[in-house]
């Protein structure tokens, strides 16, 4: 056997080179753990998930399941940045890593994993390379190696497979099978060795190859001084480089010593869905579902597994595809078996796989031109090869205490979990406590950005609306990348709520702004963390204070008052009466400062002084009365202020009985009397003063006469230039106080109101000529389309 | 009325082809399906082409590639003919669709003119059997007054009947078929207890099917059954495109005694015009307005050849990229005026843009924008 070293010492040591997920090379593997019998085996893999070996050979643990292993570079080891990382290393059935786990473990021999832990990996990995691409999610595995190089693009080209992973299913998962194990390991390595050598070797070293393999070398070698028998399940990709360590015994482990407590390691469920390469998990193999049935077929002791796969795979779609339109008939499904057994003859595969069920169900499902509208069968049978299902854990499985505790209150909560179709919950959160918990829990879950849930329906807090809603419609999903983001963030609390609260302090000591700390005050009180309500209290005590931004503080302002209102509904016993004082105050100081503000800020300006006056008209806040109305006065006496806030101010004094209407008429008059500039600001101060006091219009008739005035002043281009605002200006009336100010500036032409009503006649000459011009317009564009 | 191969304009596939068919049926060891000239994987062979030359009666014969584009698609169609149902090939006109169907017909039965033309007048009597009226009179029905029409002879003889342009014959007609494809028996009344053909083994219908003419008339869901369908994509690689076009038009030369060397540099010029023109982005990422009219390869093909022979006859054997731009122009500003604006951005953005850096033939390329009126 080439492949068995002896060394100087006595052991002997047996090359399983794998690719991560095969069914053929978990056959091969645990048929030589069988045969061979090694007293121990070593495996590929991230040595600090050894002691999660028990849970993962353990009975009860089913797959798809994913050692998510962690690391939080606060040394920067890893870079500059000081980030956090993660990586996700997936099992399935016909994982050869699994394999050799559990044969090892019914048998009791030893293994263990041998690579670099996860933190060091880190480390000895270039940015942007490897474990350290950029995305989502990176993945242990490292398959996509062996797939990416020019010669097996040639390869492909010359056997006439359309990708690597149909060349692979076709000469190692179909042949291999068939193969003993000697040929199948030559030519796992002969095929690995040439991948590897048209890889360059600066490539190795910026994707950490090179320091791994020096650290599986080490372990081996010294396994090696205690076994006789030593089993090396590795990536084919590694085998020929750590063997050739160790042949040239050039060993030498050098680590960064990466603190054991900055790394976490945890098992998770996993989804086939996440398994499948197509959904961007590179390294993968395509099809998980389908190689599942290939594996339960060889454990089956099948004749030929892919050919019933394949039938399988025909008739599941077929079925598939008949309940969602119907239009599929039995002998579709014959014509699609033999489409597939012909073009594994034509492609001289010993059996139809995967890609022949691609190939039968595109030519024998599909009718018509393949389009979005007929491929409707090809995206069953996707979806089917992927599958659907979940792994579970054993009992004994250490699971992050967040999850539990998420597991627990879905329980509870009688929320289903284990199945990953989305599910509707309408809770009545004002009238169940029971309810109002559920939806609390669901906020939480939202606010750790866990992808499990969404609110389709219910007052919004954030955004300030539905406020009259009194249900809230949730839609959830359970799936493994629920668990996974919990995992993410197990570091921050052992229950869903503690990571909650700890995640709240943390974004309130990064955010200093008095608006964002309001709204994160209104997702604590949706998530009901009433017990942390102390401390967000007096942080966002503190945001407010320090926050110079006056609109920040407004805004602040109207999402406390919100939640002031709204308090008793949620049956929260948050007093948020303190932090609305401290923004009246902040405001009122802040105001004089407002009066030149911006032309598009008016608007939020005007309403934060409407908000403060009839806050301050609260007994609660009715002290800060005085001194707001102080800030008024300021803004008043300047005479070179925003016209605008000015009108709204003037507005706020009159009502406040601190101006007369004969104040209020001087006011006018000065804007229209004024410069041509002047003049032009008018229908701002017009808009303002409506938005507070439009009830001044009523009195006398003294506005509407001061308005006429300015009207008939203006030419028509400044006019027209105006008339936005004017509009703007009369939006505050309602429908009939429209009406009413109609009928009095109809008074000023001696008109009664319902003249302005009455339409001009149209003569019939007027008509007919309207009516030919029309027809005339409509020849002429019928000539031009003809002449086109 | 038969004519000597150089006569013909263009001659069937196996005729220009029978070398190649030859030695490869006289190589040929894979299983054949009943009446089949070839075994599968040699039609594959003849199709797709060979690594290595195969021997043949005058010393080794090369086997071309003759089909570019999908090879999983080939592999389908010919599983599918050696199958129970008929094979369906639909796609954007231009894609090769009825090349492929002569090749299938000819490496699977030897011949590829058992033909129905589909057209709006096509009527059941050219798809099945009509009478010659003067032997009809005189004898009554008999098999010698029949006149057989290509789906009649495909059942009698055992090869392929192809149907082009199915989707152009109304709907009735197209249904004539049903019964045929599955029951595989053609039922003649008026021959009496004797008027039962049966389909020999290795009979078959290739069908091709235009999807611009979708609406026009479309099969019905039975005929649907009948067939397995094949979409046949245009070519997405503008290098193959180039490929494909030199490769066509030196043959079209050689069959019409044109001695004229295939410019390279200007089927790559015209294959990058229509490969953007069709996918609607350039090679440097401009955005482009894509045409109404077909951008087919076929139709590259043709312009290129019409601009060959242009220079063969009236420019001493000098290709012109002027006279190109005029063939362009004619071939892309068929139905719809705005289509010549389109091709005239085309030429004011992405040409003059690659002028710029390429310079060259580019250049000369840009400066023939004149025509574009």
């Amino acid at each position: 056997m080439d492949q068995i070293l002896r060394g100087q010492e006595v052991a002997e040591i047996a090359y399983m080179p794998v690719r991560h997920h095969s069914p053929a090379c978990a056959y091969h593997v645990r048929e030589m753990i069988r045969e061979w019998e090694p007293d121990c085996i070593l495996i590929e893999g991230p040595e600090n998930a050894n002691r999660l070996i028990p849970v993962m050979t353990h009975p009860d643990t089913r797959a798809p399941f994913a050692i998510y292993y962690s690391y939080r570079d606060r040394k920067g080891y890893v870079s500059e940045e000081k980030a956090d990382y993660r990586c996700y290393y997936p099992f399935l059935d016909y994982s050869p890593e699994l394999a050799a786990l559990r044969e090892a473990a019914a048998r009791g021999i030893p293994a263990r994993f041998i690579d670099l832990p996860y933190g060091e990996i880190l480390t000895a990995v270039r940015e942007g390379r490897g474990l350290r691409r950029g995305g989502e999610k990176n993945n242990y595995n490292d398959d996509y190696l062996l797939a990416r190089s020019a010669y097996i693009q040639r390869l492909c080209e010359k056997t006439g497979a359309r990708n690597f992973d149909e060349l692979w299913e076709k000469y190692f998962e179909q042949n291999g099978l068939y193969e003993d194990r000697d040929t199948f390991i030559a030519h796992m390595l002969a095929y690995c060795g040439q991948a590897r050598e048209s890889t360059l070797v600066e490539e190795l070293e910026q994707e950490g190859c090179l320091k791994r393999e020096q650290c599986m070398a080490w372990h081996i070698r010294e396994a090696a001084k205690t076994c006789r028998r030593i089993l090396a399940v590795t990536g084919g990709f590694h085998t020929p480089g750590i063997r050739k360590l160790l042949e040239e015994g050039d060993v030498k482990l050098t680590l960064t010593g990466i603190p054991q407590k900055d790394q976490g390691v945890f098992l998770l469920p996993y989804s086939m869905e996440a398994c499948a390469s197509l959904n961007g998990y590179a390294s993968g193999m395509p099809y998980p579902e389908f190689y599942q049935q290939i594996w339960d077929g060889i454990e089956a002791g099948r004749e030929e597994p892919y050919r019933e796969a394949v039938l399988n795979g025909l008739v599941a779609v077929g079925r598939m595809v008949r309940k969602e339109d119907g239009l599929l008939s039995s002998y579709d499904e014959i014509c699609g078996f033999s489409m597939a057994r012909g073009l594994a003859g034509l492609r001289n595969k010993r059996e139809p796989g995967a890609y022949e069920l691609y190939d039968s169900v595109l030519s024998s499902f599909v009718k018509g031109a393949c389009d979005l509208s007929t491929d409707q069968p090809l995206r069953l049978l996707r979806d089917y090869l992927t599958g659907r299902r979940t792994g579970t854990l054993c009992a004994q499985a250490e699971v992050p205490p967040i999850i539990q505790d998420f597991e627990k209150q879905c329980k509870d909560f009688k929320l289903k979990t284990g199945s990953t179709l989305e599910q509707e919950v309408t809770l009545d959160i004002f009238a169940s406590e029971k309810h109002r918990s559920v939806s609390m829990f669901l906020n939480q879950m939202v606010f750790l950005d866990t992808g499990f849930c969404r609110k389709k329906r219910g007052p919004d807090l954030q955004k300030r609306k539905d406020r009259n809603l009194i249900r809230e419609t949730w839609r959830y999903k359970w799936n493994a990348q629920v668990l996974a983001a919990l995992t993410d963030v197990s570091v921050y609390g052992a229950t869903v709520r503690e990571a909650c609260a700890a995640l709240v302090l943390r974004s309130l000591k990064e955010k200093t702004g008095g608006k964002e700390a309001a709204v994160l005050l209104t997702r604590v009180f949706e998530m009901g963390l009433e017990d942390q309500l102390e401390l967000v209290y007096e942080q966002v005590y503190r945001a407010l204070l320090e926050d110079g931004d006056f609109y920040s503080v407004a805004e602040a302002l109207s999402y406390l008052v919100l939640l002031g209102e709204m308090g008793e509904l949620y049956q929260s016993s948050m007093d948020v009466g303190g932090l609305i004082l401290i923004c009246i105050r902040k405001l009122t100081a802040l105001l004089p400062g407002m009066a030149q503000v911006q032309e598009e800020q008016t608007q939020a300006c005007m309403e934060a002084c409407k908000t403060l006056y009839q806050l301050t008209g609260q007994e609660a806040y009715g002290q800060e009365r005085e001194a707001l109305c102080q800030a008024f006065l300021q803004i008043v006496n300047r005479q070179d202020g925003n016209p605008g806030l000015d009108g709204c101010v003037r507005g706020i004094l009159y009502g406040a009985g601190i101006h007369s209407l004969d104040q209020i008429r001087g006011a006018c008059a000065g804007y229209l009397t004024g410069t041509h500039e002047q003049l032009m600001k008018s229908a701002s101060f017009f808009r303002g003063l409506f938005f507070t006091a439009r009830d001044l219009v009523f009195i006398g008739d003294g506005l509407v006469g001061t308005m006429d005035q300015l009207i008939r002043r203006l030419d028509s281009q400044s006019f027209m230039a105006l008339l936005p605002e004017f509009r703007m200006a009369f939006s505050y009336f309602t429908p009939r106080e429209i009406d009413q100010i109609a009928g009095q500036a109809a008074a000023l032409y001696g008109r009664k109101k319902k003249d302005l009503f009455a339409l001009k006649e149209v003569t019939p000459a007027v008509y007919d000529y309207g009516r030919r011009l029309d027809q005339l317009a409509a020849g002429m564009l019928a000539e031009r389309e003809d002449g086109k | 009325m038969t004519m000597n191969t150089e006569q013909q304009m263009k001659p069937p596939v196996e005729i220009r082809y029978r070398e190649e068919l030859e030695a490869l049926k006289a190589s040929d060891t894979g299983r054949r399906p009943l009446n089949w000239q070839l075994s599968p994987q040699a039609v594959r062979t003849f199709i797709l082409g060979s690594d290595r030359p195969i021997p043949g009666k005058k010393g080794d014969v090369e086997i071309t590639r003759k089909y570019y584009g999908n090879d999983m698609l080939v592999e389908r169609c010919i599983v599918t003919l050696a199958g129970n149902r008929g094979l369906m090939l639909v796609g954007e006109p231009g894609t090769a669709k009825t090349m492929l169907s002569e090749l299938l017909s000819a490496a699977i039965s030897g011949v590829s003119t058992n033909t129905i033309q589909g057209t709006a007048g096509t009527t059941e009597d050219m798809i099945k059997y009509s009478w010659n009226y003067a032997l009809l009179l005189d004898r009554g029905p008999s098999r010698e007054a029949l006149v057989p029409s290509p789906l009649y002879v495909g059942m009698e003889k055992g090869i392929i009947t192809r149907f082009e342009e199915i989707t152009r014959t109304p709907a009735e007609i197209q249904d004539s078929m049903i019964s045929v494809m599955s029951d595989k028996v053609l039922n003649i009344p008026e021959l009496g207890d004797e008027g039962l053909l049966f389909a020999r083994p290795g009979f078959n219908v290739i069908g091709t099917a235009n999807t611009r003419d979708k609406g026009v008339n479309e099969m019905s869901s039975a005929l649907k059954r009948r067939f397995n369908f094949e979409t046949v994509m245009p070519v997405r690689d503008v290098a193959l495109e180039k490929q494909i076009i030199v490769q066509e038009v030196s043959k079209l030369a050689q069959e019409n005694q044109i001695e004229m060397e295939v410019d390279e540099d200007v089927a790559e010029l015209l294959a990058s015009t229509y490969h953007e023109l069709r996918e609607g982005v350039s090679s440097y990422g401009h955005r482009i307005d894509r045409p109404a009219a077909v951008m087919s390869t076929a139709e590259a093909v043709s312009v290129f050849y019409q601009t060959m022979i242009t220079g063969y006859y009236y420019d001493d054997g000098r290709i012109s990229v002027d006279c190109m731009v005029q063939n362009l122009l004619g071939a892309v500003a068929k139905e719809n005026r705005d289509d010549l604006e389109k091709v005239r951005g085309y030429f004011n953005t992405v040409i003059k843009d690659k002028s710029s850096r390429e310079g060259g033939l580019w250049t000369r390329y840009y400066e023939a924008r004149k025509w574009l009126r």
